[in-house]
């Protein structure tokens, strides 16, 4: 397989992973334990974790942009993009920004990737509503963010470790 | 792309920090939606348009008067912690009297005669934006 | 440019708070006319110079309508009274003399714009306000009569037929005003704006988030409380009550609300008559003429025509609220010993 093709498979395979993750993720949702919009666990953040670590900057973009994109046309609603999308690409550049530094795990990185999207997510939704008025479920959210954060990084750890992607299938 | 963090399986102190800068962040926020001003009630009085005094209701510790003998009908205004009012007016109507203490942000004290009103303002309301009557 | 992002991340939050806090920042003024205390609040579109416009066309109305400026055209009306002269006046003063005519016609003996001569037997317009002496208040109730008033609107005239006649558009006049200033805001695109002549309350639009107006009617007995909180969108409050002004005599209490029947305070049994209408003159107008009239021939005139709504508050503490806004309306009385009831037609 070439270079090019056997990128493409990859990234078309994680693509796929991540939606499933993202529609698993919504038939249970959180927010019925906790009735906070915007709530949920982001097991699709695996996904850009593990690209991030294990294939390139460039690929997890790809794959985010994509997951995306089908996820907005799966579920049909233009809204839903704006947010996935403005919170999952604050997530991946500040997690790929964390990744870089010496000390952390993928604990604090998924924790900071989570917070991220979360103020992504409240950022759109302001940019949409025009008012700033979701801001005041930035705080609870962030806090959250906390936990789900620790859940996603303690799998992608497993993720990581159990599923080497070393370039060769 | 190589990154040390993606080999570690423990958390490591670094992770805290990320911890406690989003849980500082959380914190700021609510620090700055908060609310503004509470409780805070400011009573202004003006004279035919012109700002001739201004009262911290909620600050004021030891009541305070204040005679305006250069309005028409010279007055006294007396105000206290939390309320203010008009203890005596020379004017023929009365009404400013007649209202006597006014303490919540909206409410207003009208000297017609002097052109004289007290009004009190803050960010709590009654949850109207208006009076008819 | 990743470094910056946390930077961007904040202003961008910063920002936020700002429009936070400055959202509901109206422009606005307060000022004497028509001898009251009227404010402007304007929240969208010109602004401040919507304001001024509006606040100087009020200015101009009250220096046309007034009955004490010496040179307004009601002075020169009243002052040409009996003499057979046919004053003309501005078609905007023909047209409010007019409509106010028109009231006295549909409430016979509930409203008279003639009825200033008994208004300063009592010193209600004076500073001296006592009980008239019998004599002067029979001299003062024979020059009233609005049949003796008139209108010529072709000509854009009118006259007072019997000597000492005096015309008092205090009962019509915010309204009109309240109408005008309207017309001038919407001149300068405004949409969402408060209008507050006298406690005549004019809501224009609603507020910036769509909702309606919470408009709180006084309490009569405590007119520091609300009695109720009415919605309003592009509908006007106006309230009447004795309790707006009043003297003591002798322990008695006289308020200012005329009837033209018997030339005393009107006992009427009620407290104060709140009406809620899209046309503001009518508002006005109504709250005097159905204060006067009483809860029965309120509710009866308020069946007869569907132009507005009513909200009553009687001396044995009832407030009744016409059924047009019963959605919107809250009551806020009840632990004062207020109860609460809905008119249908």
């Amino acid at each position: 397989m070439s270079v090019s093709l056997r990128r493409l498979t990859r990234s078309a395979v994680l693509t796929a992973l991540a939606l499933a993750l993202s529609v698993a993720e919504g038939l249970v949702p959180l927010t019925i334990l906790f009735p906070l919009p915007g709530l949920r666990l982001g097991l699709a953040n695996l996904v850009t974790v593990y690209a991030l670590c294990r294939l390139s900057g460039r690929e997890a973009l790809l794959i985010l942009v994509a997951r995306c994109l089908l996820g907005a046309l799966l579920g049909g609603n233009l809204m839903a993009l704006a947010f996935s999308l403005t919170g999952g690409l604050l997530a991946l550049g500040g997690m790929a920004l964390l990744l870089r530094l010496p000390g952390l795990s993928l604990f604090g990185v998924s924790i900071a990737g989570a917070a991220a999207h979360n103020t992504g997510q409240i950022l759109a939704a302001m940019a949409v509503l025009g008012t700033s008025a979701p801001l005041v479920y930035l705080p609870p959210l962030l806090l959250c963010s906390l936990v789900t954060g620790a859940v996603t990084g303690g799998v992608s750890i497993l993720l990581v470790h159990r599923v080497p992607f070393s370039g060769r299938i | 792309m190589r990154s040390p963090a993606a080999e570690r399986r423990r958390p490591t102190v670094w992770d805290g920090l990320v911890v406690l800068a989003v849980v500082l962040l959380a914190g700021v926020l609510v620090f700055l939606l908060r609310p503004s001003e509470g409780s805070a009630v400011t009573a202004v009085v003006t004279l035919d348009g012109a700002v001739v005094a201004q009262y911290r209701l909620d600050q004021l510790e030891e009541p305070a008067t204040l005679t305006l003998q250069e309005a028409s009908y010279p007055l006294t205004i007396q105000a206290e912690q939390g309320r203010i009012c008009i203890a005596h007016s020379d004017c023929p109507s009365q009404d400013c009297v007649r209202t006597g203490w006014i303490s919540r942000p909206g409410q207003q004290i009208i000297c017609l005669p002097n052109r004289l009103i007290i009004s009190l303002s803050g960010a709590e309301t009654d949850g109207f934006d208006a009076v008819t009557g | 440019m990743k470094r910056f992002l946390p930077f961007f991340l904040c202003l961008l939050l910063l920002s936020g708070c700002a429009a936070l806090s400055g959202e509901a920042e109206p422009a606005q003024v307060q000022f004497f006319s028509m001898d009251t205390v009227m404010s402007i609040r304007v929240y969208d579109g010109g602004g401040e110079d919507a304001i001024q416009a509006a606040r100087q066309e009020v200015e101009r109305l009250d220096k046309l309508l007034s009955r004490t400026t010496t040179d307004s055209e009601i002075s020169a009306l009243n002052s040409h009274a009996g003499d057979g002269t046919l004053v003309s006046m501005e078609p905007e003063v023909i047209q409010l003399l007019a409509f106010a005519q028109s009231i006295s016609q549909l409430l016979p003996g509930d409203f008279d714009i003639t009825i200033a001569p008994v208004m300063d037997a009592w010193g209600f317009t004076t500073e001296e306000q006592h009980v008239p002496s019998d004599a002067s208040l029979s001299a003062a109730m024979a020059l009233v009569d609005s049949s003796l008033l008139t209108v010529d609107e072709e000509a854009s005239a009118a006259r007072l037929e019997q000597a000492g006649m005096e015309v008092d558009l205090g009962a019509v006049a915010k309204g009109f005003a309240a109408s005008r200033a309207e017309a001038v805001l919407r001149e300068h695109d405004v949409t969402s704006a408060l209008v507050d002549l006298g406690g005549n309350i004019t809501a224009i639009g609603g507020k910036l988030d769509g909702s309606p107006w919470q408009v709180a009617v006084k309490d009569p007995q405590n007119t520091s409380e609300a009695l109720c909180v009415l919605s309003l969108s592009d509908q006007t409050a106006s309230t009447s009550g004795g309790y707006e002004r009043y003297f003591e005599q002798n322990g008695v209490i006289y308020h200012h609300i005329i009837d033209p029947k018997t030339g005393y305070p009107a006992q009427s049994g009620l407290l104060s008559v709140t009406v809620v209408s899209s046309n503001q003159m009518l508002a006005d107008a109504l709250s005097t003429a159905l204060f006067v009239a009483g809860e029965e021939d309120a509710l009866a005139f308020w069946r007869s025509r569907d132009d507005f709504e009513l909200v009553l508050c009687t001396e044995d503490n009832r407030v009744i609220v016409t059924e047009g806004l019963e959605a919107g309306y809250r009551p806020a009385g009840e632990e004062r010993g207020y109860t609460y009831e809905i008119a249908r037609r």
